[in-house]
């Protein structure tokens, strides 16, 4: 005979496991984040672009002492390290760096907002697609199979005709079909979550449809828009330099980076420099936005440790 | 007696799949009276769970509740609107699920998932409900709830998280608590503080809690009334102490018989029910259990027998027990 196990054990008077600090998802992928060097270069480069839009008004008046604008007709196709033309100057003879800061303001701005307005959209659409399934499933993202068949390159000429191009309508029309792919990437993500059973029990606990799609599903597919977000935002800079080169973006006279490329293929075997800047200054950020999109995806996607 | 507080009445729940219609809920009746421990017990896929979902009214597509009525408080649950239900739910009747690894929102913080259905029924603050959690988790004996309540998920044990699950289910103090295999993913021991931990609060809270689980063991120590599933369907109902002593019904007489006992001769085979369950798209005519069954008669083959009484206190749905055949000791 075997003697009957002590079941009468109510509470475990367990102190051993105290002093522990919690650390969460978001702590833990941001340290992995922090430890990868270029992941932290390419970030730091995207910042510096960042800043340098920002304070380009600033920067102008302390650095270039001059305007965007203001045209120079005896000091044309200055050759750069000129004084007082430091990059040197255009067939207007307005300044390049200047013009370059300003156009930061165009490239940075556009891909900000695109890239939020494209995650909004896609997170919601993604969201609601995936949680409910069925019919609505089923027209938005056949919605989406539309958009994504159709060649984006068509999709943009045609609506840059139709809208007048600015900084807030190009980021709306780079969007618009931007946010086809994240509502698939987080549809996937969300039909692997949903059906987990802490969805169940925060609907046995009375949690609405809204609640458990903003509250408990959303956080868990954050990573997933995270990652898109930072690749994307180098795709939104090239797509927004190739319009204004092709004349259907930013048009002068503000400055972009991409329609200073334009201005200046006349010039390449004359001036040089004015292809190389606007050139460089687009390469070296969409560089650093996919090398710092993929420190972030290291970093935040579970799957990949 | 008064009025139950709870009455299911011929629950038929059904999934409508590309094979055919599952019948998985076959017309359920019971009740369940302030702070009872009702146990439903049966083998995997008999129908306990889903009659625990159709409660909640939680049937997963391509499931629906296709007749019958859930009175609560004398109200039908059937036909309230999404709304209402979601009223209903961790509110007054609350329940906690079989695999607690995976029953906790993993990006969230224990205290705030416990303190979560206070904010949503009761209109709570975070951080007032946060307050109440840290209560709560201290009474279903979480250690150190203050520190611990900051923690996530994958920082408790099976056991502790399982704690912190009963503890969500009675922060709003509900009037029912269902526990689905509560401790089917925990090991041994860890199951006996759970179970000890739901006999407390049944007695502190005084709600009362219906218990799924194919143990009988837990069922055993745990409820007053058990209910047995077969199929779909209720075979065999009565107080726990009856059912088990002289059971009425052949599969609770063979699910008592294949328990392996500590004294037996080592050497002896188990003695599991021959067969397995029945398809529940084509049920074979007359008992569901038939088949299986060590004492059937002609009649079962062709005629399906209802829940009648059977001595003084139990219900059985058998033919033989019910023409007054005494089984053998299980």
């Amino acid at each position: 005979m075997i003697s009957p196990l002590p079941i009468e054990a109510p509470v475990p008077p367990s102190t051993a496991i105290v002093a522990r600090t919690s650390r969460g998802y978001w702590r833990e992928a941001g340290g992995r984040l922090r430890r990868n060097r270029i992941g932290i270069v390419s970030g730091g480069v995207l910042l510096f672009f960042v800043v340098v839009a920002l304070a380009a008004p600033l920067l102008a008046a302390l650095i270039t002492h001059t305007d965007y604008r203001s045209i120079d007709l005896i000091n044309t196709f200055a050759r750069p390290l000129t004084p007082s033309h430091i990059l040197g100057t255009d067939e207007l003879g307005r300044d390049e760096l200047t013009r370059l800061l300003f156009g930061a303001q165009v490239s940075m701005g556009i891909g900000f907002l695109a890239v939020v307005v494209a995650l909004t959209i896609g997170a919601c659409v993604g969201l609601v697609a995936g949680f409910y399934g069925g019919l609505i499933d089923g027209l938005l993202m056949r919605f989406v199979d539309m958009i994504l068949a159709t060649p984006a390159i068509f999709l943009f000429i045609l609506m840059s005709i139709l809208f007048k191009p600015n900084t807030i309508t190009l980021s709306l029309i780079i969007a618009s079909v931007g946010w086809g792919s994240i509502a698939r990437l987080v549809r996937g993500e969300v039909l692997s979550v949903r059906t987990r059973d802490f969805m169940v029990a925060a609907r046995a606990f009375g949690a609405s449809d809204a609640r458990l799609i903003f509250r408990h599903l959303l956080p868990n597919v954050l990573h997933v828009m995270i990652v898109f977000g930072s690749l994307y935002l180098g795709q939104v800079v090239l797509i927004e330099a190739a319009l204004d080169f092709l004349g259907l973006g930013i048009s002068p006279p503000t400055p972009s980076w991409g329609n200073m490329l334009t201005n200046s293929e006349t010039y390449f075997f004359h001036s040089s420099w004015l292809v190389i800047w606007p050139g460089v200054t687009i390469f070296l950020t969409v560089l650093a936005a996919n090398l710092f999109g993929n420190a972030v995806r290291d970093a935040f996607d579970p799957r990949l440790r | 007696m008064p009025a139950p507080l709870l009455e299911v009445r011929d629950l038929k729940t059904q999934f409508f799949t590309p094979e055919g219609v599952v019948k998985a809920v076959d017309g359920v009746s019971f009740e369940l009276h302030a702070g009872e421990t009702l146990g439903i017990v049966g083998e995997s896929g008999c129908g306990k769970s889903v009659t625990a979902l159709s409660i909640m009214r939680l049937i997963p597509r391509p499931g629906r509740i296709v007749g019958g009525s859930v009175l609560f408080e004398g109200r039908d649950l059937v036909g309230l609107s999404a709304a209402e239900m979601q009223e209903v739910r961790g509110e007054s009747i609350a329940m906690i699920f079989q695999d607690p690894m995976t029953s906790l929102n993993p990006v969230f913080r224990v205290g705030w998932q416990v303190g979560e259905p206070l904010v949503i029924h009761q209109a709570k603050d975070n951080a007032s409900a946060g307050v109440e959690a840290t209560r709560m988790l201290a009474k279903v004996g979480i250690p150190n709830p203050q520190q611990r309540a900051r923690d996530f998920p994958h920082h408790f044990s099976g056991g502790m998280r399982q704690r912190a699950m009963i503890a969500m289910g009675l922060t709003t103090t509900p009037a029912v608590l269902i526990a689905d295999e509560p401790t089917t993913a925990l090991d041994v021991t860890i199951q006996a503080q759970i179970l000890d931990l739901l006999r407390h609060v049944n007695r502190e809270f005084g709600m009362a809690t219906i218990l799924i689980t194919h143990n009988l063991g837990v069922v055993a120590g745990m409820c007053e009334r058990v209910m047995v599933m077969y199929a779909g369907r209720i075979v065999e109902s009565g107080p726990t102490a009856d059912v088990f002593a002289h059971p009425k019904h052949p599969y609770t007489w063979s699910l008592l018989r294949s328990i392996p006992r500590l004294d037996a001769d080592r050497r002896e085979p188990l003695k599991p029910i021959e067969g397995s369950p029945p398809d529940l798209i084509d049920p074979p005519a007359g008992c569901s259990f038939h088949p299986r069954c060590a004492f059937r008669v002609d009649r079962c083959s062709h005629d399906d027998p209802r829940l009648q009484p059977v001595g003084d206190t139990q219900q059985a749905a058998c033919w033989v027990t019910q023409a007054g055949t005494e089984l053998p000791r299980a």
